[in-house]
């Protein structure tokens, strides 16, 4: 009688601790997007100050001011774009910095999760202010 | 002063107080190891390793600092949402003496971080100590550079 060929379960009969990337796996995913999104934000961070502060005077930067710039559908893309880059970047680097100040296992979770929820509000907030001010 | 801007003071009086909180929590973490921080950075014979240790801790801290006062960025910009006017007020703030000072303090953290991160993926993707040695230079370099020139553009109207 010869053995069958090994096969990998099926999902339902795996463990679900199977399917989950490993710790190894999402750090470094996480380094990975936190390079991405960082690169990326050299860039449109650097160029919303030099506007706002530089090319702009900080007392110009009104309401009006806000509504001319998001008329145009290359600054809308510029700042949504911004804006969750810089939500996924802050959020994932405060997480992994965490790991280095947090003792126990329960306490380092409860932190992440409300850095992905105050990052998540406001992702919100952000997403609606641009709409609004598009559409002004 | 109006109700949103008080209100605004005090999210930036807590942004600093994190901020100061957070440096001391990395900090006092660092230097438990048991040798002073920062020290070595100014002295004479300046090593690496000290001077990377630093960039290292700067980074954190900027890091931190830079999302706390996004958090608050977002939350004043939100109020575009619920009212222009509202959103002006708040917005008159920025202009005001203090609040130039901090954002010359943000675009020194800003551009710190910025160099010290493309330092970071460029040592990531040619693995070179060498480099990486002679990258610090230009990042502090290029950061007081441009810090200082940017801070000049931002304190300008008050000295006209």
């Amino acid at each position: 009688m010869s053995a069958a060929p090994a096969q990998r379960p099926a999902a339902w009969e795996r463990p679900a601790a199977a399917d989950r990337p490993t710790a190894e796996q999402s750090r470094l995913a996480s380094y990975v997007a936190l390079r991405v999104t960082g690169v990326m934000l050299s860039v449109l961070v650097l160029g919303h100050f030099a506007v706002t502060h530089i090319v702009t005077d900080v007392a110009r930067d009104n309401a009006a001011f806000v509504a001319r710039r998001l008329s145009s559908a290359v600054w809308i893309a510029w700042d949504a774009t911004m804006l969750a880059a810089a939500l996924a970047h802050g959020a994932i680097g405060i997480r992994l910095a965490l790991v280095d100040y947090t003792a126990t296992r329960a306490r380092r979770r409860l932190l992440d999760r409300l850095v992905f929820a105050i990052a998540g509000i406001l992702l919100a907030l952000g997403v609606v202010a641009i709409a609004r001010a598009a559409h002004a | 002063m109006s109700a949103a801007q008080i209100a605004f003071v005090a999210g930036l009086f807590i942004v600093l107080v994190a901020v100061t909180a957070y440096s001391a929590l990395v900090i006092g973490n660092a230097a438990y190891g048991g040798r002073t921080l920062g020290i070595a950075v100014f002295s004479r014979t300046r090593d690496h390793g000290e001077l990377g240790r630093a960039a290292f801790l700067a980074h954190r801290i900027s890091g931190f600092g830079i999302f706390a006062f996004l958090a608050l960025h977002i939350l004043d910009i939100a109020l575009y949402s619920l009212s222009r006017h509202l959103y002006d007020e708040v917005q008159r703030l920025y202009g005001s003496p203090p609040l130039r000072l901090f954002e010359c303090g943000l675009l020194f953290a800003v551009l710190f971080h910025t160099a010290n991160g493309l330092r970071l993926v460029a040592v990531d993707l040619t693995a070179s100590a060498v480099w990486s040695r002679r990258a610090l230079r230009i990042v502090v370099a290029a950061t007081a550079i441009l810090g200082a020139i940017g801070s000049g553009v931002i304190l300008a109207p008050l000295f006209r």
